[in-house]
């Protein structure tokens, strides 16, 4: 039967790309934050022009916590770069690609949502896929797969969801602010 | 477009400029499901347009986590619902090359396998073209389109039991051989589908409301698809011949003879020129996977740690039993390691990123959605246009809400 429990680590940290190199047809590295950017500039340069999709995985129990998976794509000559970004857990934060790739937009949005991840210089970081006052980020291995029941409670009001967009946000809004934000236009939507 | 009834009030007029804010959706029909739109308009032209997605969201990557690795695939067959083969399909690929068995696979089971994924791609583009004629006023186009799909669908049954999801495609094979009178069905469809295509581009291609509606209508230019992550027909209707099965060739489609069509126009038109131009191919690999059928041979690996030995061996053989008992207790394990596999979907490149750390259910399984990223170029093409166009746009991006927020 299926646990209700997310199943447990087995044992010391896992690093996937080193161990099986073998089996991927895409050229994978790993990467430091600080140096992602200019990598993700390099290879696109190179030919590899199409973000091809951007996801997180988390090992809560490894240092860094999350990697950030970066799958780029040369769609005229085939061939595929994977880039594995790792990213530490207590403030998780990455700069954005969306100037580089427009695709990065709800990609970036959706791992922040589910993961938590802050990318730095997204014009417009809010949940995508869950309803605005969700609380967590339900891909993390430390969030349950079943829980106390909990009433549900509606989104912003429609006025109020469009002022949250209408008012540009700055560049480089923290988690924080954005979730500051997201409390106002609650209480807003409760009076 | 429908517009709200209701008094505008203050509190949905934005106060900037002339421009007003509509909400189009979630519960309107041309969204081709739930996909909200946030429209800034001016009189009808669309000044912004910022899809919502997420009401769909049923949490199905967090599910996989929990589940058998083959208990996982039941709840992925089901992200992109129309065409549920090659979700099920890219999964087990992306399994089976973790368990390094993609060699041992057997030949008949991948020849079914390209079967079902392109009968599945003429069944998903029904549905698109049925329903993207229905946006435009073509009524009669959806019958045509849904009683071609009718007949796949009898084929999935037969060969798993239910319509819509047949789960027939497995790790390691595919759960038992064709059932008796499948290619009988076959042969009919293929008899009956090109005289049906002839029927449907009738129908739609040369009709003058049509083309009105859609030439020149929602240009992506090369450039921008590529910017948007857009693959798939969509992509090929702007110029570029990408294709999975061509660039990295899966379940030996570089044995099987088929062009990949392309426009270079990038209108809503091309893409449904592609698309319809697509279906043909399809046929035709169908044609000669038909032809490799005629060969018997086995389905399924023949490996217990991994396939459940046959039911009628459990009576027999002991060794049989405990496998079998293995199998459905506590699944297979998978070595550790991390995996991206892709098959070109109905709607471009769908992808699993998974990674497993030895147990016997995935650790991470990450969708690369083709639908989301082609649903987002929405917002670089929609503004500028009429309200009327944006349901052009959306039946030409074809998203599947299942998918989109899975």
């Amino acid at each position: 039967m299926p646990s209700t429990q997310t199943p447990p680590l087995a044992g010391a940290a896992i690093d996937p790309p080193s161990l099986r190199p073998s089996i991927n047809d895409a050229i994978v590295e790993r990467i430091e934050p600080s140096a992602l950017r200019a990598r993700l500039t390099a290879l696109k340069a190179e030919g590899y022009t199409m973000l091809l999709d951007l996801g997180a995985v988390d090992y809560p129990e490894r240092t860094p916590r999350f990697d950030v998976v970066y799958h780029l794509l040369n769609v005229f000559k085939p061939g595929r770069v994977r880039l594995l970004c790792g990213v530490d857990g207590s403030q998780p934060t990455l700069p954005s690609v969306m100037d580089l790739w427009k695709s990065a937009d709800w990609a970036e949005r959706e791992v922040f949502d589910l993961f938590g991840i802050v990318f730095e210089g997204h014009p417009d970081l809010r949940r995508i896929q869950l309803p605005y006052n969700w609380e967590g980020h339900p891909l993390r291995k430390d969030y349950p797969t079943r829980g106390a029941a909990k009433e549900r409670s509606p989104r912003p009001a429609f006025a109020n969801k469009m002022n949250v967009q209408a008012g540009t946000p700055p560049s480089g809004r923290t988690l924080e602010a954005l979730q500051e934000q997201i409390k106002r236009a609650r209480e807003a939507d409760g009076k | 477009m429908s517009m709200s009834t209701q008094p505008l009030t203050p509190e949905i007029v934005s106060q900037e400029g002339n421009a007003m804010v509509l909400s189009m959706g979630p519960q309107h029909p041309s969204t081709h499901g739930v996909l909200q739109i946030m429209l800034e308009i001016e009189g009808e032209s669309v000044v912004k347009a910022e899809p919502e997605i997420g009401y769909l969201h049923t949490g199905i990557e967090k599910t996989a986590e929990s589940l058998f690795w083959s208990q996982a695939q039941t709840v992925i067959e089901r992200m992109d619902y129309l065409a549920p083969s090659s979700n099920a399909l890219c999964y087990a690929l992306a399994v089976e090359k973790l368990l390094g068995i993609t060699d041992r696979i057997p030949e008949r089971a991948q020849n079914v396998r390209v079967l079902l994924m392109e009968l599945t791609r003429i069944a998903s583009h029904c549905v698109w073209l049925g329903t993207h004629g229905i946006d435009l006023g073509a009524i009669s186009v959806f019958f045509y389109c849904f009683d071609l799909r009718e007949n796949v669908l009898d084929m999935q049954e037969a060969t798993g039991g239910a319509r819509m999801h047949p789960n027939y495609v497995r790790v390691g094979g595919l759960n038992g051989d064709l059932p008796a009178g499948y290619l009988d069905k076959l042969d009919a469809f293929i008899e009956k589908f090109p005289g049906r295509m002839r029927d449907l581009r009738g129908l739609l291609q040369a009709n003058p409301i049509f083309q009105d509606r859609t030439i020149d209508v929602g240009i992506l230019s090369v450039e921008e698809a590529i910017q948007w992550g857009v693959t798939g027909p969509s992509l090929r209707g702007s110029g570029v011949a990408y294709d999975v099965r061509k660039a990295f060739p899966y379940i030996g489609y570089d044995t099987y003879e088929f062009d990949v069509p392309t426009r270079t126009e990038g209108d809503a038109y091309a893409r449904f020129l592609v698309r319809l131009d697509e279906m043909e191919q399809s046929h035709r690999i169908i044609k000669q996977a038909r032809e490799r059928l005629k060969k018997p041979g086995t389905v399924l690996l023949d490996d217990p740690k991994i396939v459940a030995p046959p039911k009628e061996t459990i009576a027999l053989s002991m060794e049989a039993l405990i496998h079998h008992f293995k199998i459905v207790s506590e699944g297979f394990r998978v070595p550790p390691g991390d995996v991206y596999q892709s098959v070109e979907g109905p709607r471009g490149e769908l992808g699993y990123y998974i990674v497993s750390n030895g147990e016997n259910r995935p650790y991470r399984v990450r969708t690369r959605p083709p639908s989301m990223y082609n649903l987002q170029a929405l917002k670089g093409i929609a503004p500028g246009n009429f309200i009327a166009d944006l349901v052009v746009m959306i039946g030409s991006l074809d998203p599947v809400f299942g998918e989109v927020d899975r």
